[in-house]
């Protein structure tokens, strides 16, 4: 690389730099303009709780790491104790990341077999067409009778919605894949179906695939609240638990921490994604 | 049976690969209508013709990833019934796996079961060299150039030594001089591996470049209209007389008109 090059490039990563630094006071300044209507429209409200100034709300959230509270982990039985705030988001996690695991597990297991194997695909297609539009949420009542709206009950409900997400997004990438890419790897010796699958069909479907489990990180995360709200312990729970003692800041609290929750793990896995996806 | 006046040095004189009477139809094309060819062991066999005249089709029948409808194919002797690591293939866009790097692309070929190299890692080395990638082993193809793309692809395709080496239009996608290049490398290589190469192109100057025959093919319905054998001493200049002599009497086969 020549230095004449080097200098040259030097101009665009400052307007970059520039052009980051403006972009991010503009965000603050939409931050700090909400904040303000928020806090305005919360001094005009009455009664008070209807709408909890802000800083009653950071309050509340700091309340929620001065106390602990003393969990049950489930299968072993054994009792945990943690700042609150911090208990109940372990709580919703219990269920949570099983759900969606399993989920994303059976999905990315299933739409990967049906994209690429035509006569399952025959087989189980107008059934994904029946399931497929039920919310799962609907699922609800199945899970009370089935399991009790507990842990397993909020698992079983996460576990659907991330199941379908991740199952089109496998679909969809397997079938997408070049049949230049099949051509080439059976010219090289690739014989066997499930060979092709693992070694050409998966890795080019993956970005696919990735994307389809990250949007049900943030989907299950929607499911998971609703859940709780039927009464499964958790952030959702203790969500309609504190407005019902009109202890409104507190809700705020709880929503901002699922907040915070969805936006450390979109991040990680974006983080894990470029690593994995750093080919394309 | 007649005694052969051919001498054993001369590496064309067995047949290589063999068609017969080779149909193939898709919905209301005829894209190959009785073909028949052969090509020698060791021969540079270039096929031009027309978009549309099967010359893709005839190349996949023999790398046995399409079937034809009528006819057979032989290769040293055998039936094709699909792809074998005795035929590699390159392929005009490359298909090279972007998710692995250029040695991953070529370790493609030489993890698969068949392989039997003793160190994998050192004959992917020397392929790379082969190719002239040298210093490019961890780019992912996304990095390269179309030429460079298409090393690749080459040593990919020669991992598993084949002894026949299927090219569909390897070069439509480069520059000019890259392309030059390009030609003779492979020209070198072919040399080295004394490889049989059947060549698809749809360009006349690139065919008489290369091949020790061509074959013109006509489109709609697809089929052999006449084989043409390049008498010229390699490297050949495309400005020489009998180069522009090869070029004319082919553009004439295939009635297309004189370039100005």
């Amino acid at each position: 690389m020549s230095t004449r090059t080097d200098t040259r490039s030097d101009t665009p990563v400052a307007y970059g730099f520039e052009g980051n630094l403006r972009r991010y006071l503009r965000g603050l300044g939409g931050l700090i303009v909400f904040l303000l209507v928020w806090w305005v429209g919360a001094m005009l409200t009455q009664p008070s709780y209807l709408v909890p100034s802000p800083l009653d709300s950071v309050r509340a959230f700091i309340d929620l790491f001065a106390t602990t509270t003393a969990i049950v982990v489930p299968v072993s039985g054994s009792s945990l104790v943690l700042p609150t705030g911090l208990a109940h988001l372990t709580e919703t996690l219990f269920h949570y990341v099983p759900g969606l695991l399993f989920g994303a597990g059976g999905g990315i297991g299933l739409g990967l077999l049906m994209g690429w194997n035509g006569a399952l695909d025959d087989w189980l297609r107008p059934l994904v067409r029946v399931l497929r539009p039920i919310p799962p949420l609907a699922w609800i009542v199945f899970a009370i009778v089935w399991f009790g709206i507990h842990h397993t009950g909020a698992a079983f409900i996460v576990f659907i919605g991330a199941f379908w997400i991740n199952f089109y997004a496998a679909y969809g990438g397997v079938e997408g894949v070049a049949g230049d890419l099949t051509d080439a790897a059976s010219t090289l010796g690739v014989e066997r179906d499930l060979s092709m699958l693992k070694l050409v069909a998966l890795p080019s479907a993956a970005p696919q695939v990735l994307t389809g489990f990250r949007t049900s990180i943030g989907r299950c995360w929607m499911i998971v609240v609703g859940a709780e709200l039927f009464g499964a312990p958790g952030v959702g729970y203790e969500i309609i638990n504190a407005s019902n003692n009109l202890a409104m800041a507190t809700s705020v609290a709880y929503m901002f921490l699922i907040s915070l929750a969805f936006l450390c793990m979109d991040i990680g896995f974006r983080l894990f994604e470029g690593r994995v996806l750093a080919w394309r | 049976m007649a005694l052969s006046s051919e001498s054993p040095v001369n590496r064309e004189s067995r047949e290589k690969i063999t068609v017969q009477n080779v149909s193939r139809a898709y919905d209301s094309t005829q894209a190959l209508e009785g073909v028949s060819l052969s090509v020698g062991e060791g021969e540079f066999c270039c096929i031009v013709g027309p978009s549309g005249c099967g010359k893709t089709t005839l190349l996949r029948a023999i790398a046995g990833l399409d079937d034809p409808d009528t006819g057979s194919i032989l290769v040293g002797g055998d039936p094709v019934t699909g792809p074998g690591l005795d035929r590699g293939m390159v392929f005009q866009e490359y298909a090279l796996f972007p998710w692995r790097t250029v040695r991953g692309n070529i370790r493609f070929g030489l993890d698969r079961p068949a392989c039997g190299c003793p160190d994998c890692e050192a004959r992917a080395r020397e392929l790379i060299e082969l190719v002239g990638l040298d210093g490019f082993e961890d780019a992912y193809p996304k990095e390269l150039s179309g030429g460079m793309k298409q090393r690749v692809g080459i040593a990919r395709a020669l991992t598993p030594d084949p002894e026949i080496l299927l090219m569909d239009e390897p070069f439509g996608s480069v520059d000019a001089r890259t392309r030059d290049r390009l030609h003779t490398e492979l020209l070198d290589i072919w040399a080295q591996t004394e490889q049989t190469v059947v060549f698809v192109t749809h360009d006349i100057d690139e065919a008489v470049k290369l091949a020790d025959r061509v074959v013109v093919m006509d489109a709609e319905p697809g089929m052999v209209q006449s084989t043409v054998s390049i008498d010229v001493e390699r490297p050949r200049e495309r400005t020489a007389h009998d180069f522009v002599e090869y070029v004319a009497q082919i553009r004439a086969e295939l009635g297309e008109p004189e370039p100005r």
